[in-house]
């Protein structure tokens, strides 16, 4: 309990909680059905993904806006390919091509000590124009025997009444805990966040740490994007538009602070089915769809508020 | 003794335009207690830097332990044994003492062929520090650094010097913001490193404080070393005289 109370995740446990609360009091009926539950955890499993890589490169005190972008890329290069390549070469060319976007913006950040905010942000609108110019516009169907490819269904299929992806989710949550709470390599990745002149000192190589975290992020959008798709392979050049404020969201929201060094993984997915919960509750209650982005917007600053007051509560000079 | 452990033979260093270090010639042996002083800007720092590895000279060459030092980078410093414990550098704030305390050298154990970090031996480890450097009782290895005072955090910071087998300790300043029992405490530490056979190289403005511990006192001004003498051959007095004597050269504006 202790333990929990001072992880950063704390405060979305609280908003989980609080919003649950709410949703169940003003529209129990709509919320809480099968299809509403299964919309909502199928696509917080994918927003996870996307947020838990988010996390990293947050916790490294750094930023990544290029994820929606990455996330459509790969997601779009997995159906473009997979005439040429078959469905598993296909995902692999598509998270090759993802990891190639982080090592280059990591580069770009680490190498030319440039701010990752400016980098990635010519990484959203550069990936993006390549999305374009590579479709024309318009993104071929997805063959019916590739759809049903066993490799498919494994990534967009169901397993056990349950949709993959949240399967997927868990593992990577699981894997990435284990190795940002348990490993050397995670120790490093929070010492960096935390003080990279003071990692630098003890023979750290923040700058190794942090391309590795871009790396890990797009690949993580990227996989997301696959996951996507898999499930539902008819597309649009705009997948993914805005999808990086909604991961970046999910982060902060999940106590990831941008001074670097805090953050929660399991927070961040919280955070997601937080932003993911407005969503489809607002759909349910007949709102128009785009009132959520202004939703999203509230949620955040009461999020970042909320915990900031936590964190200080807890002691940390933030 | 065959060679000085570290020797420091025409360094210059250029930051930009800037001469920073100007022919600095310097030999420092094992077991010996050296105090480097120098007003602000004198560089002291600049200099320990290159030592350990921060900065690379730009001309000239330094010697560690008989073999000619070709790349300068803190994890190489480290690996041959240089400690460089800074004011306000060496410990990440977000992190616990135990992982502090082996940050940059984790231990680790293998479990499935996959290597954990060693949990049980860092706060092992950690927590005898703590004994041993006298923190306050209440503070566990789990403990974030944030909640340390500034005299714990050079605690933490001397412990790992002592704990890693070390043979040069440097220290910047230990005791800016101490309080006065926490100063004496960092000084019969750097003494105890030194009687151990540990080279420790002592920063600081405050030449009476250092010429009760040192062994050798090195003045440095303007980027030039200008004294290097035995404490039994110079009084602290008269090392402060040729500080400041040596003062920095203002340049005074012509009336033309």
């Amino acid at each position: 309990m202790k333990h929990l109370v001072k992880g950063q995740g704390f405060g979305a446990v609280i908003g989980v909680a609080l919003m649950l609360a709410v949703f169940s009091l003003i529209d129990f009926s709509g919320w809480w059905t099968a299809q509403t539950m299964s919309n909502v955890i199928h696509y917080t499993s994918i927003l996870g993904i996307l947020a838990m890589g988010q996390a990293l490169v947050i916790m490294t005190k750094e930023i990544d806006l290029s994820v929606g972008s990455v996330y459509g890329l790969a997601g779009i290069a997995f159906i473009m390919l997979q005439p040429a390549l078959g469905v598993p070469g296909a995902i692999i060319a598509a998270l090759i091509i993802a990891a190639a976007i982080g090592l280059l913006q990591g580069f770009g950040v680490v190498k030319g000590g440039l701010p990752s905010m400016i980098v990635t942000l010519g990484g959203l609108f550069t990936v993006r124009g390549i999305i374009y110019v590579w479709t024309g516009g318009s993104v071929k169907a997805f063959p019916e025997e590739a759809r049903n490819a066993v490799v498919t269904r494994l990534f967009g299929g169901e397993i056990l009444g349950l949709e993959a992806a949240v399967f997927w989710m868990l593992a990577i949550g699981a894997v990435l805990n284990l190795m940002l709470w348990a490993t050397r390599f995670g120790n490093h990745l929070l010492a960096t966040g935390g003080s990279a002149e003071s990692a630098d000192s003890r023979g750290v190589l923040t700058g190794r740490v942090k391309i590795t975290a871009f790396v890990l992020c797009s690949v993580l959008a990227g996989f997301a994007g696959i996951l996507t798709l898999a499930d539902q392979p008819q597309t649009h050049v705009t997948i993914g538009d805005l999808m990086e404020l909604e991961a970046i969201s999910a982060a902060v929201i999940g106590g990831c602070l941008l001074s670097g060094g805090r953050g929660s993984l399991t927070g961040a997915v919280l955070g997601a089915f937080i932003v993911t919960s407005f969503r489809y509750e607002l759909i349910a209650l007949g709102a128009p769809s785009s009132w959520f982005i202004t939703f999203v917007g509230v949620v955040l600053i009461v999020a970042v508020i909320f915990n900031q007051k936590l964190a200080r509560m807890a002691g940390h000079s933030v | 003794m065959a060679h000085p452990l570290i020797s420091v033979k025409n360094l210059d260093l250029y930051f930009g335009a800037f001469h920073a270090l100007k022919d600095v010639s310097v030999d420092f042996n094992a077991g010996e207690l050296v105090g480097l002083v120098g007003d602000n800007g004198a560089g002291k720092t600049t200099l320990i830097r290159v030592l350990c590895g921060i900065h690379k000279p730009t001309k000239g060459e330094v010697w560690f332990d008989g073999t000619q030092v070709k790349e300068f980078h803190p994890k190489l410093a480290i690996d041959n044994g240089i400690e460089t414990i800074q004011q306000s550098v060496g410990l990440c704030d977000n992190l616990s003492i135990a992982r502090n305390f082996y940050l940059g050298r984790e231990p680790v154990r293998k479990i499935l062929g996959i290597p954990f970090l060693d949990f049980a031996k860092m706060r092992g480890e950690s927590r005898k520090v703590i004994r041993e450097f006298g923190l306050r009782d209440n503070v566990s290895a789990d403990d974030e650094v944030e909640r340390l005072s500034g005299g714990e955090r050079q605690s933490v910071k001397i412990g790992r010097a002592v704990e890693f087998m070390n043979r040069v300790v440097i220290m910047d300043e230990p005791t800016n913001h101490l309080s006065v029992r926490e100063r004496e405490h960092v000084n019969e530490l750097a003494v105890q490193l030194k009687e151990q056979g540990l080279l420790v190289i002592y920063i600081t403005h405050d030449i009476f404080q250092v010429h009760k511990l040192a062994d050798r006192i090195v003045i440095m001004e303007n980027g030039e070393k200008v004294e290097d003498a035995r404490t039994t051959d110079m009084t602290a007095d008269e090392l402060e005289e040729v500080i400041r004597q040596g003062g920095r050269k203002v340049e005074k504006r012509g009336a033309a």
